[in-house]
């Protein structure tokens, strides 16, 4: 959606002025294996475990039990672990009806979705029981936030017995919508009238992408404005300068333990759809050094989120597994600037210091 | 670096950096050819302010201890201020005639700044937007220049995320564009809250801090964040949005507001609107001419409107252009690829300066 580079990669990204030039790529092929081979795939997969979950969480209210619930939480880790690596893709169908707050709203800093799904549980508002009404209601109450506090926060052991029966019936409602959610993602995306073809079909007539560098700088964009919402907001809204100043309840998914795991899908989503994207292979001999670069570093911060897994409060409690998510956020630093300085300027497209968003 | 927190860097680096001369500087004539000023960055990533004679040469820079934003000046004392881009917390009081030695404002505790500053007519008081980052409100704090800027007080902006503000030509109200989005220095630049955010466009009087009018958009173009501004001949005030909804659509981003009348968008033909890839990166006008130039370092484009009619009259394309200032009848343009770009076309590129967002004229 914003066509931006971070202000950390743009400071190098000055110094070399003679690049490679997108014209010696072949982007309408880049951006056709990106979306077939990453994008296409990656929100099927969300659709399907949102399928499963809402499966999963029909039959635990169905038959409640400690097994059920158990089976419904297994379910939303897994939408998580899709999610997450698909969630990287911040442009097209998901920018539309606020899909992206309505999926996942986040951070509530202010508590405000929290206080919205207490209240709903409080008050057993049924408007929020049903997946249609609930989907216009408040962006906080929808999406997988509220569904980790209704599977995970305060009251959620009732869930396993008939005290539970609306709170189940609230997170059903999430589930469906959820669902309904990733359905339509997978479905405009899908097909030659697609938003694909949007993306892939970029020239004069094409409002939104007039030519093969702003196709291409859409591409780019995932991995740098990824790259730095992964570590100014998602790493660095809970890990501090200091262990004292580490905020483990300000982490993203800290009630269900799957801090680490986004942390890790995301950087999974970025290395698929390197993959996919061909860049790397596509890259003149002298160059490819840039995906070995690229490929070695989203292994390294794969491994590292993998060895802080866990509980975030007690990861950061260790001395170990919080120096993994320290590492974790150098190795990011060290990926915005392969991406948004060497090789946006090997693909010359270089923008440039004034096209920092929002100022 | 990244994982340092920004502010606690500031106060490491905050009390070594120094003012410096810059090789052209040391050659360039005399101050009185100061015309523009403006924030860059160099090609090694060192940050600066400068001031630029009409004929594209650095008579006067400093270095900044992190990247700057606009720059305000006081024609009485000829001192200027450079804010720190957001969500920065510093801001550097300079004079170019190098009579005053260069002094540095620090943000309060619980604020940052926004960016953008005025001063009052005598030059006694500065304002600046800033973020009560805890609070989620926009906020003016009042500096007595008289008194090294000791901040000396604040009232509200009755909106999030102010951004460019500037005294009306009473002297006294004080036009500000909240542009809605709610941040957190915890989590960065990260916009916290696009799908309920609420932009507007309110005249303060700033001898009170009172609200005199607040100018809303329609509830369908909640998501059109107001976020510079510039005044014509007749006291209008011409501001220019980003939009901060899907990239599919195409609201109209430039409009006119004036105490005692609604909001009113203008309407552009297709080509220039597109043209402006839903991001006005700087608002500049020229009463003499009867203009206001918008320029999209997004969409590397710029436009200049009749303020009578409100017809585009001219656009352009031109590289990551951003900074802009009214300069004979035209104006004359900056961009984030280093270039100056003259109202008769002619282009100086200074090989280690790239130019941050905005230009301002001091004399």
């Amino acid at each position: 959606m914003l066509r931006t580079f971070s202000a950390m990669a743009t400071g190098l990204l000055l110094l070399s002025a003679v690049p490679a030039g997108a014209a010696s790529l072949d982007s309408k092929a880049i951006v056709s294996r990106s979306v077939a081979d990453f994008v296409r795939p990656g929100y099927v997969r969300f659709h399907d475990a949102t399928t499963a979950l809402d499966k999963a969480a029909a039959s635990l209210c169905k038959a409640p039990s400690e097994a059920s619930l158990e089976a419904a939480r297994t379910a939303f880790s897994s939408a998580i672990d899709s999610w997450s690596q698909i969630e990287i893709i911040r442009f097209g169908p998901v920018t539309e009806k606020n899909r992206l707050e309505r999926i996942l709203f986040w951070p509530d800093r202010k508590s405000i979705g929290l206080k919205q799904v207490q209240a709903a549980l409080a008050e057993r508002d049924r408007t929020a029981s049903d997946a249609k009404e609930l989907a216009g209601k408040s962006v906080a109450m929808q999406g997988l936030g509220a569904l980790e506090f209704v599977l995970y926060g305060t009251g959620a052991e009732e869930l396993s017995g008939q005290a539970g029966a609306f709170r189940c019936a609230y997170g059903a409602a999430i589930s469906k919508n959820l669902d309904d959610m990733a359905g339509e993602l997978a479905a405009e995306w899908a097909g030659p009238t697609g938003f694909s073809a949007k993306w892939q079909g970029f020239g004069d007539q094409n409002p939104l992408y007039r030519n093969a560098d702003e196709a291409l700088t859409e591409l780019l964009e995932v991995f740098v404005n990824g790259l730095e919402l992964i570590r100014d907001q998602r790493l660095g809204g809970f890990l501090g300068d200091t262990e004292n100043a580490d905020k483990p309840k300000q982490a993203l998914f800290w009630r269900s333990g799957k801090t680490a795991d986004a942390l890790k899908g995301n950087m999974e989503g970025l290395k698929a759809l390197f993959d996919a994207s061909g860049i790397g292979p596509a890259l003149p001999e002298p160059s490819r050094w840039i995906a070995q670069s690229a490929n070695f570093e989203l292994g390294n911060a794969i491994n590292a989120a993998e060895a802080a897994k866990g509980p975030v409060d007690a990861a950061l409690a260790n001395p170990e597994k919080r120096g993994k998510f320290a590492y974790f956020g150098v190795v990011t630093s060290s990926l915005s600037e392969i991406f948004g300085t060497r090789l946006a300027t090997e693909l010359g497209l270089t923008a440039g210091f004034s096209s920092l968003d929002g100022d | 670096m990244r994982l340092i927190d920004r502010r606690v860097f500031l106060k490491a680096a905050g009390a070594g950096f120094v003012a410096s001369l810059s090789p052209q500087a040391v050659h360039a004539v005399e101050a009185a050819e100061a015309v523009f000023a403006t924030a860059y960055q160099t090609r090694d990533g060192a940050y600066g302010v400068a001031v630029l004679s009409e004929d594209r040469k650095i008579v006067f820079s400093a270095d900044l201890p992190d990247r700057g934003h606009d720059v305000t000046f006081d024609p009485v004392s000829q001192r200027a201020v450079v804010f720190a881009r957001r969500p920065g917390t510093f801001a550097v009081v300079f004079d170019h005639t190098k009579r005053k030695q260069l002094l540095t404002i620090a943000s309060v505790e619980g604020r940052h700044f926004f960016g953008h500053g005025v001063f009052s007519p005598d030059g006694r008081l500065l304002y600046a937007t800033e973020n009560d980052y805890e609070n989620a409100a926009g906020m003016i704090g009042v500096y007595d220049a008289t008194d090294s800027f000791r901040r000396v007080g604040e009232f509200p902006t009755h909106g999030m995320d102010p951004h460019e503000l500037l005294l009306m030509p009473d002297g006294r109200t004080l036009a500000i564009a909240n542009g809605g989005i709610e941040t957190h220095p915890d989590f960065g630049r990260a916009k916290l809250n696009l799908s309920t955010m609420k932009p507007s466009l309110v005249f303060v009087d700033r001898t009170s801090g009172g609200l005199i009018e607040e100018h809303l958009l329609p509830p369908a173009l909640h998501q059109l964040s107001i976020r510079h501004m510039d005044i014509d001949a007749a006291g209008a005030v011409w501001f220019g949005c980003q939009y901060e909804g899907p990239a599919g659509d195409r609201p109209l981003l430039v409009g006119k507001a004036k105490p005692g009348s609604d909001l009113a968008l203008v309407d552009m033909p297709e080509d220039v609107l597109g043209g402006l890839r839903n991001y006005v990166g700087s608002v500049a006008a020229n009463p003499a001419a009867g203009t206001v130039a918008v320029s999209s370092p997004q969409g590397n484009s710029m436009a200049v409107i009749d303020t009578a009619t409100g017809a585009v009259r001219s656009s352009l394309s031109l590289k990551e252009v951003c900074g802009l200032a009214p300069d004979q009848s035209a104006f004359m343009a900056t961009t984030g690829a280093g270039e100056i770009v003259d109202p008769e076309g002619g282009a100086t590129e200074m090989q280690d300066y790239v130019w941050d967002n905005h230009l301002l004229r001091i004399m």
